[in-house]
Protein backbone atom coordinates (compact mmCIF):
# COMPACT_ATOMS: atom_id res chain seq x y z
CA UNK A 1 0.00 0.00 0.00
CA UNK A 2 2.74 2.38 0.98
CA UNK A 3 4.72 1.41 -2.09
CA UNK A 4 1.83 2.00 -4.47
CA UNK A 5 1.21 5.41 -2.98
CA UNK A 6 4.88 6.21 -3.51
CA UNK A 7 4.60 5.05 -7.11
CA UNK A 8 1.50 7.13 -7.65
CA UNK A 9 3.16 10.30 -6.45
CA UNK A 10 6.07 9.42 -8.68
CA UNK A 11 3.72 9.11 -11.62
CA UNK A 12 2.28 12.55 -10.94
CA UNK A 13 5.80 13.91 -10.93
CA UNK A 14 6.45 12.27 -14.28
CA UNK A 15 3.34 13.89 -15.69
CA UNK A 16 4.64 17.23 -14.46
CA UNK A 17 7.89 16.49 -16.31
CA UNK A 18 5.90 16.39 -19.56
CA UNK A 19 4.40 19.82 -19.10
CA UNK A 20 7.22 22.15 -20.24
CA UNK A 21 7.58 20.37 -23.59
CA UNK A 22 3.83 20.17 -24.06
CA UNK A 23 3.38 23.83 -23.26
CA UNK A 24 5.45 24.79 -26.31
CA UNK A 25 3.99 22.16 -28.62
CA UNK A 26 0.41 23.07 -27.70
CA UNK A 27 0.88 26.84 -28.03
CA UNK A 28 2.81 26.83 -31.28
CA UNK A 29 1.70 23.60 -32.98
CA UNK A 30 -1.52 21.96 -31.83
CA UNK A 31 -3.55 25.06 -31.10
CA UNK A 32 -2.57 26.78 -34.38
CA UNK A 33 -3.29 23.55 -36.24
CA UNK A 34 -6.82 23.31 -34.88
CA UNK A 35 -7.41 27.04 -35.21
CA UNK A 36 -6.39 27.02 -38.87
CA UNK A 37 -8.81 24.13 -39.41
CA UNK A 38 -11.54 26.22 -37.83
CA UNK A 39 -10.88 29.41 -39.77
CA UNK A 40 -10.75 27.48 -43.04
CA UNK A 41 -14.55 27.27 -42.70
CA UNK A 42 -15.09 30.94 -41.88
CA UNK A 43 -15.13 34.37 -43.40
CA UNK A 44 -12.36 36.52 -42.00
CA UNK A 45 -12.67 40.21 -41.26
CA UNK A 46 -9.40 42.06 -41.71
CA UNK A 47 -10.76 45.03 -39.79
CA UNK A 48 -11.90 43.15 -36.71
CA UNK A 49 -9.06 40.68 -37.25
CA UNK A 50 -11.22 37.67 -36.46
CA UNK A 51 -13.66 35.31 -38.19
CA UNK A 52 -17.11 36.83 -38.61
CA UNK A 53 -19.20 34.05 -40.18
CA UNK A 54 -19.19 30.35 -40.87
CA UNK A 55 -19.22 29.73 -44.58
CA UNK A 56 -19.01 25.94 -44.86
CA UNK A 57 -16.80 24.63 -47.61
CA UNK A 58 -16.75 27.74 -49.73
CA UNK A 59 -13.08 28.51 -48.97
CA UNK A 60 -12.15 25.02 -50.10
CA UNK A 61 -14.22 25.50 -53.20
CA UNK A 62 -12.47 28.77 -53.89
CA UNK A 63 -9.05 27.14 -53.50
CA UNK A 64 -9.85 24.14 -55.65
CA UNK A 65 -11.21 26.34 -58.43
CA UNK A 66 -8.24 28.66 -58.33
CA UNK A 67 -6.01 28.03 -61.34
CA UNK A 68 -3.01 29.50 -59.50
CA UNK A 69 -3.41 26.95 -56.71
CA UNK A 70 -3.67 24.09 -59.19
CA UNK A 71 -0.66 25.40 -61.04
CA UNK A 72 1.39 25.73 -57.84
CA UNK A 73 0.40 22.23 -56.74
CA UNK A 74 1.38 20.82 -60.12
CA UNK A 75 4.76 22.59 -60.03
CA UNK A 76 5.45 21.20 -56.54
CA UNK A 77 4.47 17.68 -57.61
CA UNK A 78 6.75 17.77 -60.65
CA UNK A 79 9.49 19.26 -58.49
CA UNK A 80 9.23 16.52 -55.86
CA UNK A 81 8.89 13.75 -58.45
CA UNK A 82 12.19 14.77 -60.04
CA UNK A 83 14.29 15.73 -57.01
CA UNK A 84 13.37 12.70 -54.89
CA UNK A 85 14.60 9.95 -57.23
CA UNK A 86 17.68 11.92 -58.31
CA UNK A 87 18.69 12.57 -54.70
CA UNK A 88 18.05 8.93 -53.91
CA UNK A 89 20.25 7.62 -56.73
CA UNK A 90 23.14 10.03 -56.24
CA UNK A 91 22.87 9.68 -52.47
CA UNK A 92 23.09 5.91 -52.72
CA UNK A 93 25.97 6.03 -55.16
CA UNK A 94 27.96 8.29 -52.83
CA UNK A 95 27.05 6.25 -49.77
CA UNK A 96 28.05 3.02 -51.50
CA UNK A 97 31.47 4.51 -52.22
CA UNK A 98 32.20 6.00 -48.82
CA UNK A 99 30.74 3.58 -46.30
CA UNK A 100 33.43 2.22 -44.04
CA UNK A 101 35.81 3.03 -41.24
CA UNK A 102 38.71 4.38 -43.31
CA UNK A 103 39.80 7.91 -42.47
CA UNK A 104 39.35 9.14 -46.04
CA UNK A 105 35.74 7.97 -46.02
CA UNK A 106 35.03 9.67 -42.73
CA UNK A 107 36.49 12.97 -43.89
CA UNK A 108 34.59 12.82 -47.16
CA UNK A 109 31.34 12.10 -45.33
CA UNK A 110 31.89 15.09 -43.04
CA UNK A 111 32.40 17.40 -46.01
CA UNK A 112 29.53 16.01 -48.04
CA UNK A 113 27.08 16.56 -45.19
CA UNK A 114 27.65 20.34 -45.09
CA UNK A 115 25.04 21.44 -47.69
CA UNK A 116 22.17 20.07 -45.61
CA UNK A 117 23.31 21.62 -42.35
CA UNK A 118 23.69 25.23 -43.50
CA UNK A 119 20.71 27.57 -43.74
CA UNK A 120 18.52 26.88 -46.81
CA UNK A 121 18.31 30.64 -47.24
CA UNK A 122 22.09 30.73 -47.55
CA UNK A 123 21.97 27.88 -50.06
CA UNK A 124 19.63 30.06 -52.07
CA UNK A 125 21.88 33.14 -52.04
CA UNK A 126 24.99 31.09 -52.85
CA UNK A 127 23.28 29.58 -55.88
CA UNK A 128 21.86 32.90 -56.91
CA UNK A 129 25.43 34.07 -57.28
CA UNK A 130 26.65 30.87 -58.93
CA UNK A 131 23.84 31.06 -61.48
CA UNK A 132 24.12 34.76 -62.21
CA UNK A 133 24.04 35.19 -65.96
CA UNK A 134 26.91 37.62 -66.35
CA UNK A 135 29.18 37.18 -63.38
CA UNK A 136 28.24 33.73 -62.05
CA UNK A 137 30.71 30.87 -61.77
CA UNK A 138 28.57 28.42 -63.75
CA UNK A 139 28.36 30.57 -66.85
CA UNK A 140 32.04 31.46 -66.43
CA UNK A 141 32.95 27.78 -66.58
CA UNK A 142 30.56 27.15 -69.48
CA UNK A 143 32.20 30.03 -71.34
CA UNK A 144 35.59 28.34 -70.84
CA UNK A 145 34.40 25.30 -72.76
CA UNK A 146 32.78 27.44 -75.42
CA UNK A 147 29.15 27.39 -74.34
CA UNK A 148 27.13 30.56 -73.93
CA UNK A 149 25.38 30.00 -70.61
CA UNK A 150 21.64 30.70 -70.45
CA UNK A 151 19.83 33.26 -68.34
CA UNK A 152 19.42 30.69 -65.58
CA UNK A 153 17.00 32.36 -63.19
CA UNK A 154 15.37 34.69 -65.68
CA UNK A 155 13.65 32.33 -68.12
CA UNK A 156 10.87 29.98 -66.95
CA UNK A 157 12.29 26.62 -68.06
CA UNK A 158 15.85 27.22 -66.87
CA UNK A 159 14.57 28.75 -63.63
CA UNK A 160 12.70 25.55 -62.84
CA UNK A 161 15.74 23.51 -63.79
CA UNK A 162 17.85 25.71 -61.51
CA UNK A 163 15.72 25.15 -58.42
CA UNK A 164 15.90 21.41 -59.10
CA UNK A 165 19.71 21.63 -59.09
CA UNK A 166 19.72 23.70 -55.91
CA UNK A 167 17.45 21.27 -54.06
CA UNK A 168 19.47 18.28 -55.25
CA UNK A 169 22.70 19.93 -54.13
CA UNK A 170 21.25 20.70 -50.73
CA UNK A 171 19.48 17.44 -49.93
CA UNK A 172 21.38 14.61 -51.61
CA UNK A 173 23.55 14.49 -48.44
CA UNK A 174 20.44 13.56 -46.45
CA UNK A 175 19.83 10.47 -48.57
CA UNK A 176 23.56 9.77 -48.42
CA UNK A 177 24.04 9.73 -44.66
CA UNK A 178 20.97 7.61 -44.10
CA UNK A 179 22.18 5.14 -46.71
CA UNK A 180 25.60 5.14 -45.02
CA UNK A 181 23.94 4.31 -41.70
CA UNK A 182 21.85 1.59 -43.35
CA UNK A 183 24.80 0.09 -45.23
CA UNK A 184 27.01 0.00 -42.15
CA UNK A 185 24.33 -1.88 -40.24
CA UNK A 186 24.43 -4.83 -42.66
CA UNK A 187 26.53 -7.61 -41.07
CA UNK A 188 29.88 -8.02 -42.84
CA UNK A 189 29.63 -11.83 -42.64
CA UNK A 190 26.85 -11.69 -45.18
CA UNK A 191 29.16 -10.11 -47.75
CA UNK A 192 32.12 -12.37 -47.10
CA UNK A 193 29.93 -15.46 -47.26
CA UNK A 194 28.58 -14.33 -50.64
CA UNK A 195 32.09 -13.58 -51.88
CA UNK A 196 33.32 -17.00 -50.91
CA UNK A 197 30.42 -18.46 -52.84
CA UNK A 198 31.76 -16.57 -55.86
CA UNK A 199 29.19 -13.79 -56.09
CA UNK A 200 30.29 -10.76 -58.08
CA UNK A 201 30.15 -7.24 -56.68
CA UNK A 202 27.09 -6.56 -58.80
CA UNK A 203 25.33 -9.73 -57.62
CA UNK A 204 25.98 -8.87 -53.99
CA UNK A 205 24.58 -5.39 -54.54
CA UNK A 206 21.56 -6.70 -56.42
CA UNK A 207 20.61 -9.69 -54.26
CA UNK A 208 21.86 -8.79 -50.78
CA UNK A 209 22.41 -5.06 -50.28
CA UNK A 210 19.45 -3.57 -52.14
CA UNK A 211 16.75 -5.84 -50.66
CA UNK A 212 18.13 -5.23 -47.16
CA UNK A 213 18.01 -1.46 -47.46
CA UNK A 214 14.64 -1.35 -49.26
CA UNK A 215 12.57 -0.40 -46.17
CA UNK A 216 14.93 2.47 -45.31
CA UNK A 217 14.87 3.60 -48.92
CA UNK A 218 11.10 4.00 -48.71
CA UNK A 219 11.56 6.11 -45.58
CA UNK A 220 14.05 8.36 -47.39
CA UNK A 221 11.50 8.73 -50.19
CA UNK A 222 8.95 9.73 -47.57
CA UNK A 223 11.18 12.38 -46.00
CA UNK A 224 12.45 13.78 -49.27
CA UNK A 225 9.14 13.73 -51.13
CA UNK A 226 7.24 15.56 -48.41
CA UNK A 227 10.06 18.04 -47.76
CA UNK A 228 10.31 18.73 -51.50
CA UNK A 229 6.59 19.37 -51.71
CA UNK A 230 6.98 21.82 -48.82
CA UNK A 231 10.08 23.62 -50.12
CA UNK A 232 10.08 27.40 -49.68
CA UNK A 233 13.37 28.89 -48.44
CA UNK A 234 15.42 28.28 -51.58
CA UNK A 235 12.56 29.48 -53.77
CA UNK A 236 12.31 32.66 -51.76
CA UNK A 237 16.00 33.42 -52.13
CA UNK A 238 16.62 32.32 -55.72
CA UNK A 239 13.61 33.00 -57.94
CA UNK A 240 10.92 34.40 -55.61
CA UNK A 241 8.44 32.21 -57.48
CA UNK A 242 9.24 33.70 -60.84
CA UNK A 243 9.77 34.44 -63.62
CA UNK A 244 6.01 34.63 -64.06
CA UNK A 245 4.71 31.77 -61.96
CA UNK A 246 7.19 29.21 -63.25
CA UNK A 247 8.65 28.37 -59.81
CA UNK A 248 5.64 29.37 -57.72
CA UNK A 249 5.64 26.22 -55.56
CA UNK A 250 2.71 25.43 -53.30
CA UNK A 251 4.12 26.50 -49.92
CA UNK A 252 5.37 29.76 -51.40
CA UNK A 253 1.96 30.32 -52.99
CA UNK A 254 0.17 29.85 -49.66
CA UNK A 255 2.80 31.95 -47.88
CA UNK A 256 2.19 34.87 -50.22
CA UNK A 257 -1.58 34.52 -50.03
CA UNK A 258 -1.44 34.58 -46.23
CA UNK A 259 1.23 37.09 -45.39
CA UNK A 260 1.37 39.34 -48.42
CA UNK A 261 -2.29 39.57 -49.49
CA UNK A 262 -3.79 38.56 -46.11
CA UNK A 263 -6.07 36.03 -47.77
CA UNK A 264 -6.22 34.29 -44.41
CA UNK A 265 -9.08 31.85 -44.93
CA UNK A 266 -7.97 30.96 -48.44
CA UNK A 267 -4.51 30.17 -47.09
CA UNK A 268 -5.94 28.12 -44.23
CA UNK A 269 -8.08 26.04 -46.56
CA UNK A 270 -5.22 25.61 -49.03
CA UNK A 271 -2.83 24.53 -46.29
CA UNK A 272 -5.33 21.96 -45.05
CA UNK A 273 -5.66 20.49 -48.52
CA UNK A 274 -1.87 20.26 -48.57
CA UNK A 275 -1.95 18.80 -45.07
CA UNK A 276 -4.31 16.01 -46.03
CA UNK A 277 -2.29 15.26 -49.13
CA UNK A 278 0.95 14.96 -47.11
CA UNK A 279 -0.76 12.79 -44.53
CA UNK A 280 -2.00 10.39 -47.22
CA UNK A 281 1.46 10.20 -48.79
CA UNK A 282 3.00 9.53 -45.37
CA UNK A 283 0.50 6.78 -44.53
CA UNK A 284 0.96 5.00 -47.87
CA UNK A 285 4.75 5.15 -47.72
CA UNK A 286 4.92 4.09 -44.06
CA UNK A 287 2.77 1.08 -44.90
CA UNK A 288 5.07 0.25 -47.84
CA UNK A 289 8.09 0.45 -45.57
CA UNK A 290 6.39 -1.81 -43.02
CA UNK A 291 5.55 -4.40 -45.70
CA UNK A 292 9.13 -4.45 -46.97
CA UNK A 293 10.42 -4.77 -43.41
CA UNK A 294 8.26 -7.85 -42.88
CA UNK A 295 9.70 -9.51 -45.97
CA UNK A 296 13.25 -9.42 -44.60
CA UNK B 1 38.48 -9.49 -48.72
CA UNK B 2 39.36 -7.65 -51.88
CA UNK B 3 41.73 -10.27 -53.24
CA UNK B 4 38.80 -12.43 -54.33
CA UNK B 5 38.13 -10.10 -57.26
CA UNK B 6 40.46 -10.00 -60.26
CA UNK B 7 43.07 -7.25 -60.01
CA UNK B 8 42.09 -5.37 -63.14
CA UNK B 9 38.44 -5.11 -62.23
CA UNK B 10 39.39 -3.99 -58.76
CA UNK B 11 41.55 -1.24 -60.21
CA UNK B 12 38.75 0.09 -62.40
CA UNK B 13 36.37 0.03 -59.45
CA UNK B 14 38.84 2.01 -57.34
CA UNK B 15 39.24 4.50 -60.16
CA UNK B 16 35.49 5.08 -60.40
CA UNK B 17 35.28 5.32 -56.65
CA UNK B 18 38.03 7.93 -56.50
CA UNK B 19 36.44 9.94 -59.28
CA UNK B 20 33.05 9.96 -57.57
CA UNK B 21 34.55 10.97 -54.23
CA UNK B 22 36.55 13.81 -55.79
CA UNK B 23 33.60 15.04 -57.87
CA UNK B 24 31.27 14.97 -54.87
CA UNK B 25 33.72 16.83 -52.66
CA UNK B 26 34.34 19.49 -55.32
CA UNK B 27 30.61 19.96 -55.92
CA UNK B 28 30.21 20.71 -52.23
CA UNK B 29 33.32 22.79 -51.60
CA UNK B 30 33.55 24.98 -54.72
CA UNK B 31 30.35 26.96 -54.00
CA UNK B 32 31.65 27.77 -50.52
CA UNK B 33 35.05 28.87 -51.79
CA UNK B 34 33.29 30.99 -54.42
CA UNK B 35 31.08 32.54 -51.74
CA UNK B 36 34.04 33.39 -49.55
CA UNK B 37 36.03 34.86 -52.45
CA UNK B 38 33.04 37.04 -53.33
CA UNK B 39 32.90 38.38 -49.81
CA UNK B 40 36.47 39.74 -50.00
CA UNK B 41 36.45 40.95 -53.61
CA UNK B 42 36.40 44.64 -54.67
CA UNK B 43 33.08 45.66 -56.26
CA UNK B 44 34.24 46.33 -59.81
CA UNK B 45 35.72 42.84 -60.12
CA UNK B 46 32.26 41.24 -60.04
CA UNK B 47 31.25 43.20 -63.10
CA UNK B 48 34.41 43.06 -65.15
CA UNK B 49 34.22 41.06 -68.39
CA UNK B 50 35.14 38.24 -68.07
CA UNK B 51 34.41 38.19 -64.32
CA UNK B 52 37.42 37.78 -62.05
CA UNK B 53 37.20 34.66 -59.91
CA UNK B 54 40.04 35.48 -57.58
CA UNK B 55 40.20 38.92 -56.02
CA UNK B 56 43.21 41.00 -57.02
CA UNK B 57 43.40 42.28 -53.46
CA UNK B 58 41.74 41.11 -50.30
CA UNK B 59 39.41 43.53 -48.63
CA UNK B 60 37.37 43.18 -45.48
CA UNK B 61 35.23 46.24 -46.18
CA UNK B 62 31.93 44.34 -46.34
CA UNK B 63 32.54 42.61 -43.06
CA UNK B 64 33.63 45.73 -41.26
CA UNK B 65 30.62 47.70 -42.49
CA UNK B 66 28.23 44.84 -41.67
CA UNK B 67 29.67 44.48 -38.20
CA UNK B 68 30.27 48.16 -37.44
CA UNK B 69 28.98 49.03 -34.00
CA UNK B 70 25.31 50.00 -34.04
CA UNK B 71 24.74 48.45 -37.47
CA UNK B 72 21.55 46.58 -38.31
CA UNK B 73 23.37 43.36 -39.08
CA UNK B 74 24.99 43.37 -35.67
CA UNK B 75 21.53 43.61 -34.14
CA UNK B 76 20.27 40.73 -36.30
CA UNK B 77 23.33 38.68 -35.41
CA UNK B 78 22.60 39.30 -31.76
CA UNK B 79 18.93 38.33 -32.34
CA UNK B 80 20.02 35.12 -34.01
CA UNK B 81 22.39 34.25 -31.17
CA UNK B 82 19.71 34.98 -28.58
CA UNK B 83 17.00 32.98 -30.35
CA UNK B 84 19.33 30.04 -30.98
CA UNK B 85 20.69 30.07 -27.43
CA UNK B 86 17.32 30.29 -25.72
CA UNK B 87 15.74 27.74 -28.05
CA UNK B 88 18.57 25.27 -27.47
CA UNK B 89 18.42 25.54 -23.68
CA UNK B 90 14.63 25.35 -23.48
CA UNK B 91 14.22 22.60 -26.05
CA UNK B 92 17.00 20.39 -24.71
CA UNK B 93 15.93 20.73 -21.10
CA UNK B 94 12.19 20.44 -21.77
CA UNK B 95 12.74 17.63 -24.22
CA UNK B 96 15.03 15.65 -21.91
CA UNK B 97 12.52 15.95 -19.06
CA UNK B 98 9.66 14.82 -21.27
CA UNK B 99 11.69 11.95 -22.69
CA UNK B 100 12.63 10.77 -19.19
CA UNK B 101 9.01 10.98 -18.17
CA UNK B 102 7.81 9.05 -21.23
CA UNK B 103 10.29 6.26 -20.60
CA UNK B 104 9.20 5.89 -16.94
CA UNK B 105 5.53 6.86 -16.92
CA UNK B 106 3.28 4.05 -15.74
CA UNK B 107 0.48 4.22 -18.26
CA UNK B 108 -0.55 1.83 -20.99
CA UNK B 109 1.97 1.42 -23.81
CA UNK B 110 -0.77 2.50 -26.17
CA UNK B 111 -0.98 5.94 -24.56
CA UNK B 112 2.77 6.31 -24.87
CA UNK B 113 2.75 5.37 -28.54
CA UNK B 114 -0.05 7.85 -29.19
CA UNK B 115 2.03 10.57 -27.53
CA UNK B 116 5.09 9.57 -29.54
CA UNK B 117 3.06 9.47 -32.74
CA UNK B 118 1.70 12.96 -32.19
CA UNK B 119 5.24 14.15 -31.52
CA UNK B 120 6.37 12.60 -34.81
CA UNK B 121 3.48 14.24 -36.60
CA UNK B 122 5.06 17.63 -36.00
CA UNK B 123 7.89 16.52 -38.30
CA UNK B 124 5.66 15.78 -41.27
CA UNK B 125 2.93 18.31 -41.63
CA UNK B 126 3.32 21.50 -43.65
CA UNK B 127 4.59 24.19 -41.29
CA UNK B 128 2.72 26.77 -43.35
CA UNK B 129 -0.51 25.46 -41.78
CA UNK B 130 0.55 26.62 -38.33
CA UNK B 131 2.37 29.74 -39.46
CA UNK B 132 -0.84 31.63 -40.27
CA UNK B 133 -2.80 30.95 -37.03
CA UNK B 134 0.35 31.36 -34.94
CA UNK B 135 0.82 34.75 -36.57
CA UNK B 136 -2.80 35.61 -35.65
CA UNK B 137 -2.31 34.38 -32.10
CA UNK B 138 0.86 36.41 -31.61
CA UNK B 139 -0.82 39.47 -33.05
CA UNK B 140 -3.56 39.09 -30.43
CA UNK B 141 -0.97 38.89 -27.65
CA UNK B 142 0.89 41.85 -29.17
CA UNK B 143 3.95 39.65 -29.53
CA UNK B 144 4.53 40.14 -33.25
CA UNK B 145 8.07 41.15 -34.10
CA UNK B 146 9.42 39.97 -30.75
CA UNK B 147 12.10 37.40 -30.09
CA UNK B 148 9.86 35.60 -27.57
CA UNK B 149 7.34 34.66 -30.25
CA UNK B 150 10.12 33.23 -32.42
CA UNK B 151 11.71 31.36 -29.53
CA UNK B 152 8.41 29.71 -28.52
CA UNK B 153 7.83 28.59 -32.11
CA UNK B 154 11.38 27.31 -32.50
CA UNK B 155 11.18 25.33 -29.27
CA UNK B 156 7.90 23.82 -30.44
CA UNK B 157 9.44 22.52 -33.67
CA UNK B 158 12.67 21.26 -32.08
CA UNK B 159 11.42 19.76 -28.84
CA UNK B 160 9.90 16.72 -30.61
CA UNK B 161 13.30 15.86 -32.04
CA UNK B 162 14.90 16.15 -28.63
CA UNK B 163 12.26 13.90 -27.05
CA UNK B 164 12.78 11.16 -29.63
CA UNK B 165 16.57 11.44 -29.50
CA UNK B 166 16.77 11.46 -25.71
CA UNK B 167 14.42 8.50 -25.41
CA UNK B 168 16.79 6.48 -27.56
CA UNK B 169 19.71 7.53 -25.33
CA UNK B 170 17.87 6.87 -22.05
CA UNK B 171 17.08 3.37 -23.24
CA UNK B 172 20.81 2.64 -23.15
CA UNK B 173 21.12 3.40 -19.42
CA UNK B 174 20.85 0.18 -17.39
CA UNK B 175 17.83 0.42 -15.02
CA UNK B 176 19.92 -1.06 -12.20
CA UNK B 177 21.91 2.18 -11.90
CA UNK B 178 18.77 4.22 -11.30
CA UNK B 179 17.38 1.59 -8.90
CA UNK B 180 20.48 1.63 -6.74
CA UNK B 181 20.48 5.43 -6.65
CA UNK B 182 16.88 5.31 -5.42
CA UNK B 183 17.81 2.79 -2.74
CA UNK B 184 20.50 5.22 -1.62
CA UNK B 185 17.73 7.74 -1.00
CA UNK B 186 17.73 9.88 -4.15
CA UNK B 187 14.33 11.13 -5.24
CA UNK B 188 13.23 11.12 -8.89
CA UNK B 189 14.47 14.63 -9.51
CA UNK B 190 17.88 13.89 -8.03
CA UNK B 191 18.17 10.66 -10.00
CA UNK B 192 17.38 12.60 -13.16
CA UNK B 193 19.82 15.44 -12.54
CA UNK B 194 22.68 13.62 -10.90
CA UNK B 195 22.61 10.19 -12.56
CA UNK B 196 20.63 10.15 -15.77
CA UNK B 197 21.65 13.46 -17.34
CA UNK B 198 25.41 13.04 -16.84
CA UNK B 199 25.22 9.48 -18.20
CA UNK B 200 23.47 10.65 -21.34
CA UNK B 201 25.62 13.68 -22.05
CA UNK B 202 26.36 12.54 -25.62
CA UNK B 203 22.60 12.57 -26.16
CA UNK B 204 22.34 16.07 -24.74
CA UNK B 205 25.16 17.20 -27.00
CA UNK B 206 23.51 15.65 -30.04
CA UNK B 207 20.19 17.27 -29.19
CA UNK B 208 21.82 20.63 -28.55
CA UNK B 209 23.71 20.60 -31.85
CA UNK B 210 20.63 19.60 -33.81
CA UNK B 211 18.39 22.14 -32.09
CA UNK B 212 20.90 24.95 -32.51
CA UNK B 213 21.28 24.23 -36.23
CA UNK B 214 17.54 24.09 -36.85
CA UNK B 215 16.90 27.30 -34.93
CA UNK B 216 19.85 29.20 -36.43
CA UNK B 217 18.73 28.29 -39.97
CA UNK B 218 14.96 28.56 -39.58
CA UNK B 219 13.30 30.91 -42.07
CA UNK B 220 9.58 30.35 -42.60
CA UNK B 221 8.32 31.01 -39.07
CA UNK B 222 10.78 33.76 -38.24
CA UNK B 223 10.06 35.59 -41.47
CA UNK B 224 6.32 35.55 -40.80
CA UNK B 225 6.76 36.98 -37.31
CA UNK B 226 9.66 39.40 -37.62
CA UNK B 227 9.10 42.56 -39.60
CA UNK B 228 11.60 45.08 -38.22
CA UNK B 229 13.21 44.54 -34.86
CA UNK B 230 13.16 40.80 -34.30
CA UNK B 231 14.74 39.81 -37.63
CA UNK B 232 17.22 36.98 -37.47
CA UNK B 233 20.12 36.60 -39.91
CA UNK B 234 18.30 34.34 -42.41
CA UNK B 235 15.52 36.93 -42.67
CA UNK B 236 18.04 39.72 -43.07
CA UNK B 237 19.85 37.92 -45.89
CA UNK B 238 16.59 37.16 -47.68
CA UNK B 239 15.87 40.87 -47.87
CA UNK B 240 18.77 41.24 -50.32
CA UNK B 241 16.60 39.38 -52.80
CA UNK B 242 13.72 41.76 -53.35
CA UNK B 243 16.11 44.34 -54.78
CA UNK B 244 16.40 44.29 -58.53
CA UNK B 245 20.14 43.88 -58.65
CA UNK B 246 22.35 41.83 -56.41
CA UNK B 247 24.47 43.59 -53.81
CA UNK B 248 27.22 41.04 -54.27
CA UNK B 249 29.62 42.11 -51.56
CA UNK B 250 27.30 42.61 -48.58
CA UNK B 251 25.16 39.62 -49.56
CA UNK B 252 28.11 37.24 -49.72
CA UNK B 253 29.59 38.62 -46.51
CA UNK B 254 26.33 38.13 -44.64
CA UNK B 255 25.79 34.67 -46.10
CA UNK B 256 29.32 33.77 -45.00
CA UNK B 257 28.42 34.97 -41.49
CA UNK B 258 25.38 32.66 -41.42
CA UNK B 259 27.24 29.73 -42.87
CA UNK B 260 30.51 29.76 -40.92
CA UNK B 261 29.27 28.75 -37.45
CA UNK B 262 27.30 25.86 -38.92
CA UNK B 263 30.18 24.64 -41.08
CA UNK B 264 32.44 24.69 -38.01
CA UNK B 265 29.76 22.86 -36.01
CA UNK B 266 29.50 20.25 -38.74
CA UNK B 267 33.24 19.72 -39.01
CA UNK B 268 33.97 19.65 -35.27
CA UNK B 269 30.87 17.91 -33.94
CA UNK B 270 30.31 15.41 -36.73
CA UNK B 271 30.28 12.61 -34.18
CA UNK B 272 27.20 14.02 -32.46
CA UNK B 273 25.55 15.32 -35.57
CA UNK B 274 25.04 12.15 -37.54
CA UNK B 275 22.78 10.46 -35.04
CA UNK B 276 20.73 13.65 -34.90
CA UNK B 277 20.45 14.10 -38.65
CA UNK B 278 19.43 10.53 -39.32
CA UNK B 279 16.84 10.69 -36.58
CA UNK B 280 13.51 9.18 -37.38
CA UNK B 281 14.79 7.31 -40.39
CA UNK B 282 17.31 5.01 -38.73
CA UNK B 283 16.73 3.61 -35.30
Amino acid sequence: MKLSKFKQSENILFILFLLPAFFFIVIAQFYPLLYSFYISFTKWSLIKWKPIALVGLSNYQRVLQDSLFKHAFKISLIFACITTPVELVIGFLLAYMITGERKIYKITRTILVIPMTIAPVAVGTIWRMLLNTRAGLINYLLQKIGINGPNWLATPSTAFFSILIVDIWEWTPFAMIIFVAALSSIPVDLFSAAQIDGASRWQILRYITLPLIAPITVLIVLFRFIDSILVIDIIYTTTYGGPGFSTNVITFHIYKQALKYFNITYAAAASWILQIFCLLVAIVLLMCSGKLQEKI
Amino acid sequence: MKKIYPKQKEFIFLLIKGAIIILGTLAVLVPFIYLFLNSIKPEFEFLSVPPKLFPSRIMTKYYSSLLASGSETLKFLFNSLLVTGATTILAVFGGALAAYSLSHLRVSPKTISIIIFSILLVRFYPKITTVIPYFILMKKFHLLDTLISIIIAHVSITVPFVVLLMMSFFREIPPSIEESAKLDGCNVWQVFCKIVLPLSSPGLATSAVLTAIISWNEFLIASSLASVNAKTLPIAVSSFITDKGILWGPMSAMTTLIVIPIVLFTLLLQKYLVRGLTLGAVK
